[in-house]
């Protein structure tokens, strides 16, 4: 964190926890050496992923076996889901996920229906959230995979994961989870859990980009099919050199979050409603998702009769992120705040303010006061409003 | 820290906006088009613009391009503003392409201001 920024914006990416920098500096010593090389010098590299896994594994609750590298969390769902709907192609061709879903999925599915897939696209409530009810009556016997997200990238609606996976469990579908958003920062016990596919990464919770997992449920019929070819490492399932310097700095992340994910959770909490106090005497305010089931370390409000390009600027050098075109790479209004029924201009307004392990309440109390300041400021420039 | 999608006369621009607001007396000219609105408000004397205020609703690029209309075109003649076109804040102040639209509904208001000035209806400066 520097002093000329205010960085609200963890659910985009965290910083490295400095702990987990200084294991990888020590750890950068030890593992040049190829991981799949039976020589000393492989072996310490291999030892080191096999450290990191039992720490990531010990943080789910499963067997460090289960766990499979790739790059991050985009790879995961592709793997999750274009891997398992080759594999189980002969029970049918149907899959079932929601439009709110991050891009990995979403257009990874909106792919295999290029493909011939059938994909039933379930939406939400105004919240965000999925009835279980809904989803249910979405399976169907030639059902082969479900996707939905653990926690929401933009609004921190969090999805009844456990009452959907039994859903599966009874319909011998398998179950997908997108939890980038939730490993590191929830409780998650895939030990007793119905998830049979749950992907990750390491940048949202502290550890270093470019290193995720997917976790591979040790189920019959649970398999996916490689994306990737030319190597038998992970079993064939994900091949590749693997990178073991930054697979121990994950590691070493999922072993700090199991130690505080409490003391986090309760950190989060306090800072969201420490930043809502300070914002919702605002009139026109709308939040967007569910404040009080919904993850605390997530608060996206929208604003009337403010235009959220010019809010986005005036925020600097508060660094959030925002549902407004202009801003944003896909030069259109957030599908997922649409996608809650939210207008085009409610989805430009909206702000995410996202808050994270170091983040000070002096922090939020001035990101509360500058927004304030400047949805009066902006709303003093439009036409039809007093002088 | 990179300016990202905004030039530096942008940001310089938009965060200080002196010719934000309207004044007694002024005639307005007001468009409400491709998702912005613009009101400009002038007062002139003796064929000059003597002032010149804006209000806005819209992306930080059309308010810098407000603002720097309003820079410009103070105590210019008002008959300049029929021949008004964007184009040469387009590229001064380095707005994407793809906002070319929005930054016209201030070309039409501006013109709808000149406009107006000839047919009389904003009141001279007293």
């Amino acid at each position: 964190m520097t002093d000329d920024i205010v960085y609200l914006d963890f659910a985009a990416s965290t910083p490295v926890d400095e702990r987990v920098a200084d294991y990888m500096r020590e750890c950068r010593e030890l593992s040049y050496g190829n991981p799949s090389s039976n020589h000393a010098a492989g072996r310490r590299s291999r030892a080191l992923i096999d450290m990191a896994a039992a720490e990531l594994g010990a943080l789910l609750n499963v067997d460090p076996d289960t766990l499979v590298w790739t790059s991050g969390a985009t790879e995961s769902d592709n793997l999750a889901i274009a891997g398992a709907a080759r594999h189980r192609a002969h029970r049918g061709k149907h899959l079932v996920t929601m439009p709110t879903e991050h891009k990995a999925v979403t257009d990874v599915c909106s792919m295999l229906e290029n493909q011939g897939f059938e994909v039933t696209w379930l939406e939400p409530d105004d919240a965000g959230r999925l009835d279980p009810t809904v989803f249910a009556a979405a399976l169907r016997p030639d059902t082969q995979l479900a996707s939905i997200m653990y926690i929401n990238n933009e609004t921190g609606v969090i999805q009844d994961i456990e009452a959907l996976g039994h859903l599966c469990r009874d319909s011998e579908v398998l179950f997908h989870v997108d939890a980038a958003q939730a490993v590191g920062k929830i409780p998650i016990d895939l030990g007793s859990l119905p998830v049979d596919l749950l992907s990750l990464t390491g940048h949202k919770f502290y550890g270093p980009k470019g290193i995720g997992a997917l976790y591979i449920a040790d189920r019959p019929g649970c398999h996916v099919e490689p994306l990737l070819f030319g190597g038998g490492q992970q079993r064939r399932i994900r091949p590749g050199t693997l990178p073991a310097e930054m697979i121990a700095g994950l590691g070493r992340a999922a072993k700090i979050a199991a130690d505080r994910i409490e003391d986090d959770l309760e950190h989060l909490a306090s800072l969201r409603e420490l930043f809502w106090g300070g914002i919702r005497e605002v009139d026109g305010l709308l939040v967007n998702g569910e404040f009080d089931a919904g993850f605390p370390g997530i608060l996206n409000v929208s604003v009337a009769d403010v235009e959220g390009e010019s809010l986005l600027l005036s925020l600097e050098p508060i660094c959030v992120a925002t549902g407004s075109a202009c801003n944003s790479q896909l030069q259109e209004p957030s599908y997922v705040l649409r996608a809650l029924g939210r207008s085009d201009l409610e989805a430009q307004s909206s702000i995410r303010f996202s808050f994270g392990r170091p983040t000070r309440s002096e922090d939020v109390e001035y990101a509360a006061s500058r927004y304030v300041t400047a949805v009066q400021r902006l709303r003093s420039l439009a036409p039809g409003t007093a002088a | 820290m990179t300016t990202g999608p905004y030039s530096a006369t942008v940001r310089g621009l938009f965060a200080d906006l002196e010719h934000a607001g309207d004044f007694e007396g002024a005639t307005l000219a007001r468009i409400d088009d491709q998702g912005v609105r613009i009101q400009l408000a002038a007062g002139h004397e003796n064929g000059l613009l003597r002032t010149l205020r804006f209000r806005a609703w819209g992306c930080p690029h059309l308010l810098a391009a407000c603002e720097a209309f309003c820079a410009e075109y103070e105590g210019r003649p008002a008959s300049d503003l029929g021949d008004f076109t964007v184009t040469e804040i387009l590229r001064n102040l380095s707005i994407p392409v793809e906002k070319t639209g929005r930054i016209l509904v201030l070309e039409d208001a501006v013109r709808s201001l000149g406009r107006s000035i000839c047919d009389g209806s904003v009141p001279q400066v007293s």
